[in-house]
Formats: C-alpha cells, sequence, structure tokens
C-alpha cells in the first residue's frame, strides 16, 4: 500500500498529460485524498513540452516536490527537458510510451536504473480503443487507476460527463480506452502493492482549486468590488475569475490599457470608497510602483497581488521565484511603509487575501500580496473553510461631528484618520500626491512633512505584534530554527516533518507578515537557537537580508537559497538540519557563506 | 440620480453661485495665468449644473493646470503625472453617480499621458476631460511640450524644435470622441458655456482650452491675441453634427483659433456605465452570498 504517491507525466502539448492529471487529481479530491498538481510547460503558447507532477497523499500534503514515485514519458525528449522537475530514481516505477523505441533497460536516463520499467502502447491502445491518438491521457489514467487504485468510479464518471457532449459512440470509445489501461495493470501487475490507503481523513470530498482562484474567491468574500488589471503571466486567473463573478456582486472589472492604468483605475475606486484590488506580476509591480507611492501618501486602501516569477525583466515568466520580496518592501520613492503578506498554499491564500483587504481598509494603505507561480497555477485539495471564522473590516469613516469640521488627515493618537468619500456631505477634501496638512492642503513645510511620515510609519506599530501572521512549529525551545515564507514553506514543513521523525529537536517559523518586520517575533524565536536557516526560492535570500536588517539575529544563523523553479528538496533541507545538529555537537566555530547557493 | 447620463440633474432646489464651488486656497499660479479664467469658467458651468460639490469629483494630474481641483469646493484628486484619466475612470465606475471632471496640460495629457486617451475615448465612460492647453511646460519653467510648434525655442529645444506637435483636436477626433470643443479664457461666457455642455454631454467628452503661460509663453498666445484671433464655430455657422468638417478644422489647430463646439455626435451612443448597469441588472441573480463562493471549488467528477 502507498500512504504518499508522487506521479510526473511529460509529454508534448497535444499529449493530454495535463487533462490527465487533471481527471486523476479531481478523481483522487472527490474520494478525499489529499493532492497537489503542478503544472509545467515550455514558454511556446501552443504545442512544446507540457508536464504535470502529481503528488496524491492520504493525509495533508505539503508541498509537489521530491523525487518521482511514478514517471509516465510520452516521449522521452520532452520528459527530460524538465530535468530536475521531474526527478527519477533506481525506485521510481517509469512507464513509457512503446512507440518511442527504446528498450526498458535502455531508457535515456543517465545515472539511473529504475527497477520497475513498463513500455506501454499507449497510442495504440488510444487508437484501438477510442478510435483516436486523443485518447492517450484516458489510457493514461486507466493505467494509473488500476496499478495505484485511484478513483476508477469517479474516473468513469468523469469520462461519460466529459463526453457526454459528443455522443454515445465517442463516449464508449473513451470508456474502453480506460478499460484498456486497466486491463494493461491487471495482466501486468506490480510485484509490490502500490496501491493508495484510504484517505486518513476519511472520504469527504475536499474543494479543489489553484491559488489564483483562491485569491479571486477571497477578494470577493471580503468585499472587493473593483478590479483593474493588465494580463500577465502567472497572474491573469485572478482577472479572469473575477470577470466571471465579480459582476453578479453589482461590481466591475476593468481590463486596462496598461499595468499603470490598471492599479490608477484601482486607486481611483478606492477614492471613491470601494474596496479595490489589483494583479500582476514582476514587470507589471515595476509599472505600478509609482501609483503605489500615491496610495501610500494619499492613505488610500488598496490590495495589490503579485504572483512572483522568475526575474530580473521578462526572466522566467512561467516560473515560480521568492525574489520580489525587496520590490514589495522597498520600490518607492521616499520613505514609504506598505504591509507585504505571502501565502503559504492554495488554502492559505484565502485567509491572506481577506487579511490584506482588512490591513489595507484598516490602516488605509496598499497592501502587497506576494504570492507565485507555483502557488497560483498549482492545483491543490483544500479542506472546507469555515468563512464564519473570519472578520471582515471596513475602512473608519468620519461621524457626524467629525464631518462638521472635517480634516482628511487628521493627526490622532493612532496615526488613522477618519476617510470621506466622494458623496459624503461635509466630507470634501483634496486628496493629493503633493505633501499635505491634516485638511489634506499642499505644503512645502518641513515639519509637516516630518509629522505626516510620522503618522504614516507609526500607524503600522501594531501590525507587528500581530503574532497570527505568523506560525511556529515544531519544539518550541529547539536548538535549530528554520524560517521559510511563501510556496516553499511546505517544503520547510515536510524537512521538519522528516527531522522530527528521526529525533532532531528543530523548530519552523513561517510568516505571512513579511513587511514591516516583527522585530520581536523573530527575536523571541530566535532565542533557543543555535543555529539557524532560512530556506528561500531565490538567489539573494530576500526575506533572510530584511530581517538581518532589522533584527540583531544569532551569528550561525544562515540561508540556503535556490533561484527560481530549481525545486529545494525537502531531503536537502534535512541534511544541512542534520550537519547543525552535528555543528553544535562539535560546537564548531567554522562560518560559512551567510548565503548558500 | 439613477440614470448615469443625467449628471445635471439637480439633487436639491438649492442654488448654487460660482463662488460656491471656489475654494479658499491661493492658487501657485503667474498674476495674468490663462488658468484663473478656467477655474472660473468652470465654477460657473458648476453653479449652472447645480450639483453640489460632495457629489462632484474632480481629478488632475501635475503641472500648473493640475492644481485646479484644490481651487474648488469638489472632492478634488491632485494625482500623478499623466494619469489623471485612468484614476478618473476608476472613480467613475465605482461610483457612476458622481459627476467626473479631468483636469489636464498639454504635456500631462498628450506627453506622458498621451496613451491613455485613445483609451478613455473608446471606452465612453460619463466623464469631461478639460486639457489647459499652453503649448510650453509652464511648472517646470519652460521646456518644449508635445503641443509647441517646430522650431520653437526653447530651454530644451536650444535650437529650435525638431518635431512636429500633437494636434489634441485631430487625435481626439480621430480616437472617435462624441464630443469635441475649444476655447479661451479671453472668451469666458464661450467656455463657460462649453464645458457646462461638455459635463452635460453623455459620454465622454474633451474640451480643448487654450490657456496661455504668461511667463513662457509666446506674445501670439496671450489672451489679447485670443481676442484678435478666434473665431467663433457658432458665428461661422458650424453644424457640430458633421464630423468630416469638424475633422477638417481640427487640422487647422495651431494656425486657427476656433471656439466652441467642433463635434458633438447628435445620436451619443450607449456609455461604458450603461453597459454596466444593464450587466448588474442582468447577473445580479445569479450571486451566490458572498460566504458560499467557495463553492465554486467543489469538484465534480
Amino acid at each position: 500500500m502507498s500512504e504518499d504517491l508522487i506521479i510526473g507525466i511529460a509529454g508534448s502539448g497535444g499529449d493530454g498529460v495535463i487533462s490527465a492529471g487533471e481527471s486523476l487529481i479531481t478523481a483522487a479530491a472527490l474520494e478525499g485524498y489529499h493532492c497537489v498538481m503542478t503544472k509545467s510547460f515550455g514558454s511556446q503558447i501552443r504545442g512544446g513540452e507540457a508536464s504535470c507532477r502529481l503528488r496524491l497523499a492520504t493525509r495533508p500534503v505539503l508541498n509537489p516536490n521530491g523525487p518521482l514515485d511514478v514517471a509516465v514519458a510520452l516521449n522521452w525528449e520532452d520528459f527530460r527537458r524538465f530535468g530536475s522537475e521531474l526527478p527519477v530514481e533506481a525506485a521510481t516505477i517509469v512507464i513509457y510510451e512503446s512507440n518511442t523505441g527504446v528498450a526498458p533497460d535502455q531508457l535515456p536516463l543517465p545515472g539511473v536504473k529504475p527497477a520497475v520499467v513498463f513500455s506501454v502502447p499507449i497510442t495504440a491502445m488510444a487508437a484501438e480503443h477510442a478510435g483516436t491518438n486523443k485518447a492517450k491521457n484516458i489510457v493514461i489514467a486507466g493505467l494509473l487507476a488500476g496499478w495505484f487504485g485511484i478513483g476508477r468510479e469517479s474516473m468513469l464518471a468523469g469520462i461519460r460527463k466529459k463526453f457526454a457532449k459528443k455522443g454515445a459512440t465517442v463516449v464508449e470509445g473513451n470508456v474502453r480506452a480506460f478499460q484498456a489501461g486497466l486491463d494493461f495493470t491487471a495482466a501486468n501487475p506490480l510485484k509490490e502493492d502500490r496501491k493508495l490507503a484510504a484517505p486518513q481523513s476519511g472520504g469527504q470530498a475536499k474543494l479543489l482549486t489553484d491559488g489564483n482562484d483562491m485569491c479571486a474567491a477571497a477578494a470577493i468574500f471580503a468585499g472587493c468590488t473593483f478590479f483593474g488589471g493588465y494580463p500577465i503571466t502567472p497572474s491573469t486567473e485572478i482577472m479572469q475569475f473575477l470577470d466571471r463573478e465579480i459582476w453578479k456582486y453589482g461590481g466591475t472589472v476593468l481590463q486596462a490599457e496598461d499595468e499603470i492604468a490598471g492599479i490608477g483605475a484601482v486607486v481611483g475606486a478606492s477614492f471613491a470608497g470601494k474596496k479595490a484590488m489589483t494583479a500582476t506580476s514582476g514587470p507589471g509591480m515595476s509599472l505600478k510602483t509609482e501609483i503605489l507611492g500615491l496610495a501610500s501618501l494619499a492613505e488610500l486602501p488598496l490590495v495589490c497581488v503579485n504572483v512572483q516569477r522568475g526575474g530580473p525583466s521578462t526572466g522566467m515568466p512561467t516560473k515560480a521565484e521568492q525574489s520580489d520580496l525587496f520590490q514589495a518592501a522597498f520600490s518607492a520613492h521616499g520613505d514609504c511603509l506598505r504591509p507585504v503578506l505571502a501565502p503559504t498554499s492554495v488554502a492559505d491564500i484565502f485567509g491572506v487575501t481577506v487579511e490584506a483587504f482588512n490591513l489595507a481598509e484598516y490602516y488605509q494603505t496598499p497592501v502587497i500580496v506576494l504570492s507565485d507561480q507555483e502557488i497560483a497555477q498549482r492545483k491543490e485539495t483544500v479542506d472546507p473553510i469555515d468563512t464564519s471564522k473570519f472578520q471582515i473590516i471596513e475602512r473608519r469613516h468620519p461621524s457626524g461631528p467629525e464631518l462638521a469640521n472635517y480634516s482628511r488627515f487628521k493627526l490622532t493618537e493612532s496615526g488613522i484618520s477618519p476617510i470621506s468619500h466622494p458623496g459624503m456631505v461635509g466630507g470634501n477634501y483634496l486628496c493629493a500626491g503633493i505633501e499635505h496638512n491634516e485638511q489634506g492642503r499642499p505644503t512645502a513645510s518641513g515639519e509637516m512633512h516630518a509629522r505626516m511620515n510620522e503618522k504614516r510609519f507609526n500607524k503600522f506599530n501594531p501590525l507587528k505584534n500581530r503574532r497570527d501572521l505568523f506560525t511556529i512549529e515544531g519544539d518550541p525551545e529547539a536548538p535549530i530554527g528554520m524560517v521559510s515564507w511563501g510556496s516553499v514553506a511546505g517544503v520547510a514543513r515536510e524537512a521538519l516533518r522528516l527531522a522530527q521523525a528521526e529525533g532532531l529537536q528543530v523548530k519552523l517559523l513561517v510568516p505571512r507578515l513579511l513587511y514591516p518586520v516583527a522585530e520581536t517575533v523573530y527575536q523571541d524565536f530566535f532565542a533557543s537557537v543555535q543555529r539557524g536557516l532560512f530556506i528561500e526560492q531565490s538567489y539573494q535570500a530576500q526575506l533572510y537580508r530584511i530581517v538581518r536588517m532589522n533584527v540583531d539575529l544569532p551569528a550561525q544563523v544562515k540561508a540556503f537559497a535556490k533561484s527560481g523553479s530549481n525545486p529545494i528538496l525537502p531531503s536537502e533541507v534535512l541534511k544541512r538540519l542534520r550537519e547543525m545538529v552535528v555543528s553544535i555537537q562539535g560546537n564548531q566555530q567554522q562560518q560559512p557563506e551567510a548565503v548558500e547557493n | 440620480m439613477t440614470t448615469l447620463e443625467a449628471p445635471a440633474k439637480p439633487i436639491s432646489l438649492t442654488k448654487f453661485t460660482a463662488g460656491d464651488f471656489k475654494s479658499d486656497l491661493k492658487p501657485i499660479w503667474c498674476p495674468g495665468c490663462g488658468d484663473f479664467g478656467v477655474v472660473t469658467a468652470i465654477t460657473r458651468a458648476l453653479a449652472n449644473l447645480a450639483r453640489p460639490p460632495h457629489e462632484i469629483a474632480f481629478v488632475s494630474g501635475i503641472g500648473c493646470s493640475s492644481r485646479i481641483p484644490g481651487y474648488t469646493t469638489a472632492y478634488g484628486f491632485n494625482t500623478v503625472h499623466g494619469r489623471s484619466l485612468p484614476i478618473a475612470q476608476g472613480i467613475k465606475l465605482a461610483n457612476p453617480e458622481l459627476l467626473v471632471l479631468v483636469a489636464s496640460g498639454d504635456g500631462d495629457g498628450f506627453s506622458i499621458g498621451g496613451g491613455h486617451v485613445a483609451h478613455a475615448v473608446r471606452r465612453n465612460i460619463d466623464i469631461t476631460y478639460i486639457v489647459m492647453d499652453n503649448q510650453i511646460y509652464g511648472l517646470t519653467k519652460g521646456q518644449l511640450s508635445p503641443t509647441s510648434s517646430r522650431g520653437r525655442k526653447t530651454v530644451t529645444s536650444s535650437f529650435g524644435s525638431l518635431e512636429d506637435p500633437v494636434n489634441p483636436l485631430l487625435y481626439v477626433m480621430g480616437y472617435g470622441a462624441s464630443f469635441v470643443a475649444q476655447g479661451t479664457p479671453a472668451d469666458m461666457n464661450g467656455l463657460a458655456k462649453i464645458i457646462e455642455e461638455g459635463i452635460r454631454f453623455p459620454g465622454f467628452a474633451f474640451i480643448n482650452v487654450q490657456s496661455p503661460c504668461v511667463t513662457y509663453g509666446m506674445e501670439e498666445q496671450q489672451l489679447k491675441a485670443h481676442k484678435t484671433n478666434m473665431q467663433s464655430l457658432e458665428a461661422m455657422g458650424h453644424d457640430t453634427s458633421d464630423r468630416a468638417k469638424a475633422t477638417e478644422l481640427a487640422r487647422e489647430y495651431g494656425t486657427k483659433l476656433y471656439t466652441g463646439v467642433l463635434y458633438r455626435n447628435p445620436n451619443p451612443p450607449s456609455t461604458y456605465g450603461q453597459g454596466v448597469i444593464e450587466r448588474h441588472e442582468a447577473l445580479k441573480k445569479s450571486a451566490v452570498p458572498r460566504h458560499e463562493i467557495l463553492n465554486r471549488f467543489k469538484p465534480t467528477s
């Protein structure tokens, strides 16, 4: 039996690789398994190579990484293009298309000799049973359902539904193709039973979605009624989801002429009193920077989602990276502070996005949500979310007496001044990018500028005490501490689990609030720590550097960082944790490079 | 106040004067600046429209002209350079019941923000775009602007400009605008009138105002010269519904100073806002309660 299966499928764009993965994950989600599926493509719009990694498990899965338990290759050239994204080891069960002409003992996988290899005439089976090569994905689904016991009935129901419109002949052809896959596995059984065990949480169906759709749904839940943006990979699905839904709630989606106009319209909508949002990726963030500064100075709420991809410039549009934190925190001229939040999973982006709206409205500020390509575009099962546990915060409007002699930027103790909007009698004021006094009148007074800066910074002080925006797992007194954020936090969590299973004393800090840096949270976390490790998917380890700027960390806190799309594996992290244990025991004083790439 | 195309509809019987729309903020402009006349014309037009100041959002970018919102009692938004149009469109879409005015200059509107004009026109969101065109960058002290004439010597064109100027009237006609007008503070009544008409027009309205820079402008661009040069389109008997003729007259920008309405589409096309209202009406019944939105993600086989 298997508790956890990682399946990688690769082929050409037309091979139905993704659609095979989607059939499998849908079936598994319906049966209550915990699943994650990532897709990876070449940069071609159509055709080119395509792959998916599918992880199916009986308990929560924390990341899609690690060597494959099962590899499916429709052709070897495409499979090998994914390199370290689809790592094959000796223990990997390899299934490949016979017509590649490769002998089972001659697989083009240098240095690896998988023990279990099946050459399957996938295309021929599709053609024979369904009358079309297009049914290759159905044959693959049948093979995987047979060998690994995934959702046979759900998949058959799915096939019937999917092809219903095309008539009974097509439906039955595809059902036969699926059965042919099953029959092949019956005739060629695995020596060891690798069928998935029953899900631990019972068979309750889970939600199944990706991070972009979840983010957009959270925006609707939070009361967002305006989205302005411009299509950019890998964020566009947020705009697409909202375009399908937001109109029903009296909202509007504006596909603007450019990134600047997109956030411009959002600032306008916020000024007019609405909860508003934009979403983009690196190059778009660069363009939006000036208007983000306007929103900071004019104290207008807005949520800006940056679905990070590899950079700088066009960089790697279809690959995840955590390299926009510096930009999110610091890309503004002048003294400026804006909160930066990051979700760690598809499920997590719901709460993080709702929180972003709450912070934006409460503190009257732009808030940046740093998602990344992996969370955004991976499909993941999500346990049902109890939305009644989420509070929705609205901006503080001036009361009647406050409107009688209204000062939009009144210097209050909290730094938060009641905000009016057009249409509100008595709330009229001049909103501007130019420095202003309490009434909103332009000023060139250095004294007033200093006081307004102080107001705009001090209002965020309570945010640094929001310990609920951090999770700490593991032994609180452990001498080894990891910090990780975003999608990579899932890798760190798995490493923690592995380390604990070996009896190592380790703990993990996962921040959702990246900026401003909550100094005391890090100080407290590192108080017991003799060896620390930040784990990040970027060349520079940007969180590590930002925390170092703000917190006096022990010298033995280092970073383990990799540039985008090179998977960080739990086993690699575990190796470093073991080394730290040895280092503490030997009390070695060696000082390795601060950032290890 | 439920229709989008009637911003002039009063919500109360209160009578307003131009003074009700003037703030007590002292303008930073040079004495004799054309923009003084523009703010006066705008406040006169607003008094006639009888919409109270709190229902007006007045948006601008950066430049001498963009200071205008602060000199009125409306909700002003003095934004960043070149972005007044997208921001104003966001405001209007967020609250269609507001009267949304945009003030800009030749640099703000046709150089750094020039890319937004075509899109504002084609979306036909019901806002009024008033550009104070003085053919120079005044706030930064006298550099070449996109409407400066070829050969013009400025501090950034020491040997004369090598570029042809933008023709704002022709561009906007070309983009397909339904309301295009030009005025000058040399004719205050005429200017106030076209601003009022522009605001009343149901859809995107463009008004180019020849508003001279007294400090860096040329003599032939001053109000004194306008008084003798300007030709009233109305007096010429121009048919404002004649698009071809309007385009022909627009070509003479830079050589002739026509004032009044150049083009007004006799059959105004539907605005973006009307489309939004219809869509909201059509879709509102299919909304699930916001807290049930996650049901969208229940897998089905």
